[in-house]
């Protein structure tokens, strides 16, 4: 069942860069947009600036929800990378579960929020915030999801990779 | 029973420490805070959502890293070093004095240490070490000292982040991170110096000067771009934010048209990891907003201020506590983590002392990059590692000296606020 499962997953992920990458050259064509239009044009950009601000909500949630790998996360591994597969498994299920019961417990009241937001809209786009805020929704359940994935691997033990630290953080 | 803040503290290190993503650990004990205190849960939805929404400033953070990806994707950077070897490279030691200088170069476009190791640094490893000239693990210490200069010089993230986290003027943060990012650049050259005549390091063929003014003719597009951005910044014509799109934008420019050097296919892949370094930092982020909201909630950072305002403590004694504690603290935490989550504490005290805040954020971040090289944990230097295939404890041996003068740099930004204030204020910076 998983097995089969596999090329659709595959194929969803690069739909998922698709997606990011689409994202980010908006954002940089609004940019160049925006500068271009005050100056030389001398119109009004309020609307690309909202655009701007829209685009990075969504790559920031929808990236770190659906495309950033666990080795590019930015950890503290000085422990974790130096346990041995076995230890670093019982720290994977314990962090797992911690952070299942806390996202999930408080799943709720972030539906609250988000649902409650309907009220506004944003200034130029006329966007509802709902819509606008419903990636983190969609963050916090595949977070979610994500997580149950890795303790069920951590129980399970069907990979095991060597642990490596240039893959580790993707600092400045 | 612990009361909640303290349980949420120790939360987010047992998290962290168990190696959950530090965004994610940040956000989960903030949410164990909310709950304990009784507060409402979705507040943690609220304060990252409006976070991000308002934080215009930080979506120079993907343009920055879209125009280094770019950059380091096309021809730019063999321009760059051709010139910077017709330069320096007629000295002893030249490959290695090429290296100090293109990362100044660089610096004025990517403003990410991690990019500059990545990108440029991969290439001076190759140089460095073809025919043996130099010895790998030289080469890689001399690399990661050169990757610290990126985020001092303008545009830095780093800097982005303060001016967040402070309220401090970004174009005059950018400005007041040239002189100190010289200073590195000369104590590197002038240790290099040495090191080639004690080592007798190779000279390259020297390149006739005459063929200079071309070289640098053929580089001017790439070099203009810190002027154009500062002077952009400064002259009011775009906001920082607006800048970094721009940088982008010009790298762009310069590769595709000048340079005809990107095709689309790599244009793809830089857009592809800006988004993914895009959405790793953004956790961080969103972590540190959430658990800022908590800090902020619990007063802590002003019942510090007050607390060590009340032991007359003087500026140059924090200052000296503040370098104390980031040091020790980069030796175990990433950058990013050290600027959201540690500085916003200490800046309430700073401000009641009449420390400068533009003096104040490039000290912390100076301090903060030299973490990336300070063993045992420095990120520069396991990425090095990787890339020179050297044991880490020959490049920690090899990168001593450099950490040395790079260490005086240090206290001359913190002893010296005039250095780091000069051009500000020659630039109309009230400070």
């Amino acid at each position: 069942m998983l097995e089969r499962m596999r090329p659709l997953a595959g194929w969803l992920y690069r739909r998922g860069e698709n997606l990011i990458v689409i994202m980010i050259g908006v954002m940089f064509a609004a940019f160049l947009l925006q500068v271009i239009f005050r100056y030389v044009l001398n119109w009004p950009t309020g609307w690309s600036n909202e655009l701007t601000v829209v685009l990075w909500i969504w790559i920031v949630l929808f990236g770190a929800a659906f495309i950033v790998r666990e080795e590019e996360e930015i950890r503290f591994d000085l422990v974790y990378g130096a346990v041995p597969p076995r230890v670093r498994r019982a720290m994977a299920l314990l962090s797992a579960a911690a952070l299942i019961g806390l996202y999930a417990y408080s799943f709720p009241a972030v539906y609250d929020y988000v649902t409650f937001m309907k009220v506004q809209k944003t200034a130029y786009l006329k966007i509802r915030f709902d819509w606008l805020f419903s990636i983190y929704v969609i963050f916090v359940i595949a977070v979610i999801a994500r997580y149950l994935w890795i303790a069920w691997d951590a129980l399970t033990a069907s990979t095991s990779e060597g642990f490596d630290p240039t893959k580790a953080s993707s600092g400045v | 029973m612990l009361d909640p803040f303290t349980l949420s503290l120790v939360a987010i290190c047992v998290l962290a420490l168990l190696g959950l993503p530090i965004g994610h650990a940040m956000i989960a004990s903030s949410i164990l805070y909310l709950w304990m205190a009784g507060l409402d849960m979705g507040t943690a939805a609220e304060q990252i959502l409006n976070g991000l929404y308002s934080g215009y400033l930080l979506l120079a953070v993907p343009m920055f890293i879209l125009a280094a990806e770019i950059m380091n994707a096309g021809t730019m950077t063999e321009r760059l070093l051709h010139f910077c070897n017709a330069v320096v490279g007629r000295f002893r030691g030249g490959l290695a004095q090429v290296n100090v200088l293109q990362s100044l170069i660089f610096a004025g476009m990517s403003g990410s240490a991690i990019a500059d190791a990545a990108g440029t640094g991969r290439m001076m490893q190759k140089l460095m070490t073809k025919d043996d000239k130099y010895p790998a693990s030289y080469a890689a210490a001399l690399t990661a000292a050169t990757a610290v200069i990126g985020p001092i010089i303008p545009p830095s993230i780093p800097l982005v982040i303060y001016a967040l986290v402070s309220d401090a003027s970004i174009g005059f943060l950018f400005i007041a991170g040239i002189v100190p990012g010289f200073l590195l650049a000369v104590g590197l050259m002038g240790v290099v110096a040495i090191d080639a005549r004690r080592k007798n390091f190779p000279v390259e063929e020297p390149v006739p000067l005459r063929k200079l003014p071309g070289l640098t003719f053929r580089a001017l597009p790439a070099l203009m771009l810190p002027v154009v951005l500062l002077v952009g910044i400064r002259g009011g014509v775009m906001t920082p934010t607006e800048a970094a799109g721009v940088a982008a934008g010009y790298a762009l420019l310069i590769s595709v048209v000048i340079y005809r050097s990107v095709t689309l296919s790599q244009f793809y892949s830089a857009l592809l990891n800006s988004g993914r370094t895009t959405a790793s930092i953004g956790m961080l982020l969103a972590g540190a907003m959430v658990f800022n909201y908590v800090v902020t909630v619990e007063n802590i950072p002003n019942a510090l201020s007050a607390m060590l305002t009340a032991t007359d403590l003087t500026p140059t004694q924090f200052l000296i506590l503040v370098n104390i504690l980031l040091l020790l603290l980069g030796c175990v935490l990433e950058g990013t983590t050290i600027l959201l989550v540690i500085v916003p504490v200490l800046i309430p005290t700073a401000q009641a002392l009449g420390i400068d805040m533009v003096h104040f954020g490039v000290m912390a971040v100076l301090n903060i990059m030299l973490g990336l090289i300070t063993p045992p944990y420095g990120l520069l230097l396991f990425i090095m590692t990787r890339i020179a295939e050297v044991p880490l404890r020959d490049i920690v041996r090899d990168v001593m000296p450099f950490l040395f003068v790079m260490f005086g740099a240090l206290a001359i930004v913190t002893f010296v606020p005039d250095a780091v204030l000069l051009l500000p204020r020659l630039l109309g910076y009230q400070g």
